[in-house]
């Protein structure tokens, strides 16, 4: 599969005309009491309303990731909606049904949700939390959330975070890196967070630290994965028509989709060239007239180290298996931090890994903030196209091309 | 061995119709992979038609248990697990099978110290009992 599609040879009926007019979040916190994944959705999504100068009579769509859009819906008295949706996370999925409602007349006004919640086995401060232990009574795993047939998630199975880390491994094998390779990524999205007040770790990370981090599965060290935390971001998604009439810079989609291919577990995935995230940019750039040479500010998703790599070779910026190069070539050293050819940074708000996890909202809501030209000390001068590809190789690869409305 | 002492017999694990096969063979110490009778191809983990063809005539089937590794990776934490030593590093890794490009079991290698697993070692299959874990199958390297 090539890396990159015809431009323009793909429909778009939908480009330009959807618009993310409304942004809100539950700050993102590794220690924060008495939140329930509930709870901090409606706090973003409440935010996010506000920021859009809506009410609950406006909204009548409503598309979220694991909390129940009729939770959401009974929860703000939201009163009538004729679409509802709870696809599969992370959120390009949410926004790509809320995308295609709105501009097919589904709805008009949608509300989009994701967030992510500490559970006992994955933070020891959440471990203190009594309540938490049932966080996840009743909720199926994710073998059968999925769907793909898994019947093992142990230690001898490649489910989820043990397969990013054998991919990993495998890239490094094959193309002759060294962990420095995944190491600039990380330490990218430390230093750009420490200008993000919503980024849970800000301190300075150095690459003589991060090589001496605790490795948890080989090669991917405790720098390599997502910091869990308690975090839920929102969004307003309508009518570039009507985001003309709100008091918020629309942010318009101009290209967005999801990318898939035949395999039903992680070790099955033939190679990075089937990968997903192929399918996902070479539609994108099909349904684009935009090229990277437009890109202002990039936001691959780097929940672990290595996924970010891959999307800097499959979004066009260099061949398979020149990710690590690519990014050793443009990295400022005085910086300590990647700016593409001097002008292009990447993952302005410190990502999954220093941000928190946020599985790509976060991303996501950092790219809206910098097209609006909110990002404060971290703002793009001038950022016009932002490019944001959340998900990993399997199952959730995702991309857009999202533009200021200027 | 009827349906009700298979799901007895791997208690907490979702077997159904698709993959019963496979886990009624791990009982008897056999690698069955689903293998389609119209095209040959194989599949895993199995389903109930031919990803190839779409033929429903599919047979369990007998691998030789050799082939390569493709994935590796140490696990240095994580639930404990019968047989799983984190402290010394568990290797985790999918082996691709020589039956078919691609064909690959997860699972873990034993007789080697993890670090020194590399891509493309030669691995076959080794069958383990341990005291508390479901069967399942292991592999060794081929020196």
């Amino acid at each position: 599969m090539s890396a990159t599609g015809t431009r323009g040879a793909a429909r778009n009926p939908a480009r330009d005309q959807v618009a993310i007019v409304g942004i809100g979040r539950s700050p993102y916190s590794r220690d924060r009491a008495g939140c329930t994944p509930g709870s901090l959705v409606l706090d973003a999504c409440i935010a996010a309303a506000r920021d859009a100068g809506l009410g609950a009579t406006d909204i009548d769509g409503i598309c979220g990731s694991m909390v129940a859009a009729q939770y959401v819906q009974a929860a703000l008295g939201i009163p009538a909606v004729s679409w509802f949706a709870n696809p599969q996370a992370v959120i390009g999925n949410q926004l790509v049904a809320a995308v295609a409602a709105v501009h097919s007349g589904m709805c008009d006004v949608a509300l989009v949700y994701h967030h992510a919640y500490r559970l006992p086995w994955a933070s020891r401060s959440a471990a203190q939390d009594p309540m938490r232990r049932r966080a996840t009574l009743g909720v199926a795993d994710a073998r059968s959330w999925y769907g793909t047939g898994h019947v093992d998630t142990g230690p001898n199975s490649m489910f989820g975070a043990n397969a990013y880390a054998a991919w990993a491994g495998r890239y490094l094998h094959d193309h002759g890196y060294t962990r420095e390779a995944l190491g600039r990524v990380a330490l990218n999205s430390r230093t750009n967070a420490a200008a993000n007040p919503n980024a849970v770790y800000r301190e300075p990370l150095t690459m003589d630290a991060y090589l001496a981090g605790r490795m948890v599965r080989d090669p991917l060290s405790v720098y390599d994965m997502d910091i869990p935390v308690d975090a839920a971001d929102a969004f307003i998604v309508t009518t570039t028509e009507r985001a003309r009439d709100l008091p918020r810079p629309p942010v318009l989609v101009h290209a967005a989709t999801l990318g898939h291919t035949d395999y039903g577990s992680e070790e099955q995935l033939r190679d990075l060239d089937h990968a997903g995230q192929v399918v996902v940019t070479r539609k994108l750039w099909a349904k684009s007239e935009l090229t990277l040479a437009d890109v202002d500010v990039f936001f691959p998703y780097e929940g672990f180290s290595n996924i970010a790599l891959a999307w800097f070779e499959n979004v066009g910026y260099c061949g398979r298996g020149e990710g690590g190069a690519f990014v050793a070539q443009h990295w400022v050293e005085a910086e300590q931090r990647i700016v593409i050819d001097g002008r292009i940074p990447v993952n302005t708000h410190g990502g999954s890994l220093s941000e928190g996890g946020t599985q790509g909202a976060g991303h996501l809501y950092e790219a809206c903030l910098q097209l609006r030209g909110e990002a404060g000390p971290r703002q793009v001068p001038g950022a016009e196209v932002a490019l944001v590809t959340p998900g990993g190789y399997y199952f959730n690869s995702q991309g857009f091309l999202l533009r200021a409305d200027r | 061995m009827n349906d009700e002492e298979l799901l007895d017999a791997f208690g907490g694990v979702r077997i159904d119709h698709d993959n019963a096969a496979y886990h009624r063979g791990l009982l008897e110490r056999r690698l069955l992979i689903n293998r389609c009778d119209s095209c040959a191809a194989w599949h895993h983990p199995p389903r109930s038609v031919c990803p190839r063809c779409w033929s429903r005539s599919i047979t369990p089937t007998d691998v030789a248990g050799d082939g390569f590794l493709a994935l590796i990776t140490i696990l240095r934490q994580g639930p404990p697990q019968p047989g799983v030593d984190y402290a010394a590093g568990h290797a985790l890794v999918a082996v691709e099978l020589d039956e078919q490009p691609g064909l690959r079991i997860a699972g873990t290698v034993v007789g080697a110290p993890a670090e020194q697993l590399r891509v493309g070692d030669r691995v076959r299959l080794l069958w383990r009992d341990l005291p508390g874990r479901l069967p399942r199958p292991d592999f060794e390297v081929v020196r």
